[in-house]
């Protein structure tokens, strides 16, 4: 499951943060993209993988470079390609929000509530501890409670 | 908030074979909804218009090192168009935007934190297919 921190204090000093998907994606993500990021594409940008470099567009059906990627796509691309490092979220639509809390794992940063119709289990961790919560309204709550 | 345009109640213009056609029925529009509508490439056909239009502004993450309010704050009669606003805009620069009535607002995001915005100033982006073009209006988010 991914993990959400709430305030940039709470992310271990050893792990990068990353607040503009759009360049991230672009300078890092683009080139590690292989067949396992066609679903992501077609699922939330309704497009079609068509090389490691090109997309069909849902639009006119025409061809374009990779970097016009929604960046909620990017975003979600960044979290799978690097699980290493927390990326922001806020920038997510609830489709891509709804694909990014399935993962087994990830980071990922807002300081307001980003939480996906439905969802499954995440991770929150602050300076505190770390907990599990699988509800959505228990979510809320953590993310709107100010520790 | 219920404000009526300061600026245009339309704007429309041609990108090769897309169209954009936004009615605005409000002083800022928050244009919100799922990943991959098509919200940063309406945007980048409105920045193409900025080449001309004096009416225009337009600011995306390429500012991410500028002082925004100050760029607001020096604006007069512009419809200020603001990408990636959830990244761009800071708690005073949002206070200053839902104060100015000088200017009229076009935010790509979806946090309308110290905007002091209800849900008639929410909008989400639509296409639909006209002959060999594709028209983007905006509409009330649902």
């Amino acid at each position: 499951m991914i993990t959400i921190f709430k305030n940039k204090r709470d992310i271990p000093q050893d792990i990068t943060y990353i607040e503009l998907n759009d360049i991230f994606f672009n300078q890092n993500t683009a080139e590690k993209l292989d067949e396992r990021a066609a679903q992501f594409i077609e699922k939330i940008d309704d497009a079609r993988l068509l090389s490691k470099y090109k997309i069909r567009s849902r639009f006119d059906d025409i061809t374009l470079n990779i970097d016009r990627l929604s960046t909620g796509c990017k975003t979600v691309l960044n979290v799978f390609y690097y699980p290493d490092k927390v990326f922001c979220l806020k920038e997510c639509g609830n489709n891509a929000l709804e694909v990014l809390y399935g993962f087994e794992k990830g980071f990922v940063y807002s300081e307001y509530a980003m939480i996906p119709f439905e969802m499954d289990s995440v991770e929150v961790q602050t300076l505190g501890g770390k907990k599990v919560i699988d509800d959505y309204e228990e979510l809320k709550e953590w993310w709107e409670d100010e520790e | 908030m219920k404000s009526r345009p300061a600026v245009m109640e339309h704007f429309a213009t041609v990108h090769t074979s897309f169209v954009i056609d936004f009615t605005f029925t409000n002083n800022i529009t928050i244009l919100m909804g799922d990943s991959g509508t098509g919200k940063t490439a309406a945007f980048s056909f409105i920045k193409e218009c900025m080449v001309t239009n004096p009416k225009i502004l337009c600011i995306d993450y390429f500012d991410y090192q500028k002082n925004i309010k100050e760029i607001l704050c020096q604006a007069n009669g512009k419809l200020i168009v603001v990408d990636n606003a959830d990244i761009l805009l800071d708690d005073d620069t949002r206070k200053y935007i839902s104060q100015d009535d000088e200017n009229q607002y076009l935010l790509i995001g979806r946090n309308p934190k110290n905007l002091f915005t209800t849900k008639e100033n929410l909008f989400e982006l639509v296409s639909e297919r006209v002959g060999e073009q594709t028209k983007f209006m905006i509409q009330p988010y649902m």
